[in-house]
């Protein structure tokens, strides 16, 4: 009887052994970025998540209502002529080929700014839902990063010439609100250059014009 | 002596092996509670839900940007169908497929190399925040801006493609690209000429970076030069709602 007992407390013990294991090893390969999120930061992130979500469904209306006119005019007989230059003037716009024009905002960087401190602002009027941004006469398209100390800057190539002039194609509010937000970028840069003077003014209508970089890749090939 | 050795022997099999698992136990109760530490010092009754919520749209995200490459795919299929034979239909064809190549619309394979980041594994020195020694989001812009600075002609991080769109942010402890979650560690692809990993160690701002993260922090930086480095197709939206691109030079404008 008693060996009975202490086999059964044995088979116990390792069935609580296993369970824990277990547990431990699915808790460790869990979302370790996830659990150390406070309240606050998982309620920014879904709010993140849910825009990203709202925005490509938008972009999923979109496709499917090009997908259907394109086959309609297949459908006809027709060439798809006017669909692909829609759809070209749309990639070509987007990626920098062709300059924008929209409502948006002028920033405006008086004093000395290092490049990286620049890339922030950029960054930032990115995530803000920026379309298309130009310093100066420079469209900033993929692989444009402004690089130097402060007071020798180059973007795109060129020097960068100050003041310096930032305009952002986008929703005005959403944009500047981005920068000038309390503890945002701004506030961060006057912090670390107490010198530096930025003005965000909201506009009708502003102007970004295309790049002059070749953005075909030349060393990489489409992937099937 | 002899008396205590007789009676150890004397202890059953059964208890030593009782003995033994319950160590075990003890031990994996410790350290489920130490990993539960943290989580439980932030812990409140919206948390559960919000992780939940967070995962579940991060699994939509995923379904979304499937099916926006899916139909992405099934147009340029349609459209390549209806030039209807003419030269126009046919030039403007091939025009859109390079333009969303060099956009980042299509998936890319070519030579570069991968660049992983790691979170810190040394122990967080007294008065230091433990947050220097995880993967920020800026470290992840650093060495992505470092790497277009070397001569990237693509990058990816993670399974996000990097384009003009992209912004690189940190929320908390987690880092997003292109609004989407991308968890640790963080694998940087490039594409890009032969001696970019040259290119990169000898820029003063990669220096910088190492020095002021791996060396200072203990921030893992490892490098990988594969045969070849394949980058995902950019999956968000393309629409511009706020501007209009300018009238097209479309037709004339090379990619």
């Amino acid at each position: 009887m008693r060996r009975w007992s202490s086999r059964i407390a044995l088979g116990c013990v390792l069935f609580v052994l296993g369970f824990l294991v277990v547990v431990q090893l699915r808790s460790q390969a869990a979302d370790q970025g996830l659990n150390g999120l406070s309240v606050q930061e998982l309620t920014e992130l879904v709010a993140n998540l849910t825009t990203r979500n709202n925005q490509l469904r938008e972009e999923i209306r979109t496709l499917d209502q090009q997908h259907d006119a394109v086959a309609t005019a297949v459908e006809r007989g027709d060439t798809s002529a006017v669909q692909i230059r829609a759809d070209l003037n749309r990639v070509l716009g987007w990626s920098g080929r062709v300059g924008v024009t929209g409502t948006g905002i002028r920033v405006t960087v008086t004093g000395q700014i290092p490049g990286d401190a620049l890339e922030q602002l950029l960054n930032e009027l990115r995530n803000a839902g920026a379309e298309a941004i130009a310093i100066g006469p420079v469209r900033i398209v993929a692989g444009d990063v402004p690089n130097g100390p402060a007071g020798n800057v180059m973007v795109g190539g060129l020097p960068l010439e100050t003041p310096v002039d930032i305009v952002a194609v986008g929703q005005p509010q959403t944009l500047a609100g981005s920068l000038t937000r309390a503890g945002g970028p701004i506030a961060q840069l006057g912090a670390r250059f107490p010198e530096i003077i930025v003005t965000v003014t909201a506009e009708d209508l502003v102007s970004v014009p295309a790049t002059d970089r070749t953005l075909a890749p030349v060393l990489g090939r489409p992937r099937l | 002596m002899a008396t205590l050795a007789a009676r150890v022997r004397a202890i059953p099999t059964w208890q030593v092996t009782l003995g033994v698992a319950l160590l075990a136990l003890g031990f994996l109760i410790a350290a489920q509670l130490a990993s539960e530490g943290p989580r439980i010092r932030i812990t409140s009754q919206e948390r559960t839900p919000l992780v939940a919520t967070a995962l579940d749209l991060q699994a939509q995200q995923d379904g979304l940007k499937q099916q926006i490459l899916d139909t992405r795919a099934a147009i340029g299929a349609l459209e390549a169908a209806g030039q209807g034979g003419t030269t126009v239909a046919s030039d403007l064809n091939g025009q859109l497929q390079d333009a969303r190549i060099a956009a980042g619309l299509a998936a890319l394979t070519g030579p570069g190399l991968v660049i992983q980041l790691s979170d810190s594994s040394a122990p967080v020195a007294q008065g230091d925040d433990e947050r220097d020694y995880l993967v920020s989001g800026h470290d992840v812009l650093a060495v992505v801006e470092e790497l277009w600075l070397a001569g990237a002609e693509g990058v990816a991080v993670n399974n996000e493609r990097v384009t003009v769109a992209t912004a690189i942010v940190d929320i908390g402890g987690s880092v997003l690209a292109n609004s989407a979650y991308v968890a640790p560690p963080y694998q940087v692809s490039a594409i890009g000429p032969p001696d970019m990993l040259e290119r990169l160690t000898a820029s003063p701002g990669f220096v910088d970076f190492i020095r002021a993260r791996a060396q200072t922090f203990g921030i893992g930086v490892d490098y990988a030069t594969p045969e070849a480095v394949d980058l995902p197709a950019y999956a968000g939206s393309v629409n511009l709602r706020y501007g209009r691109p300018a009238t097209s030079p479309a037709s004339s404008a090379a990619p």
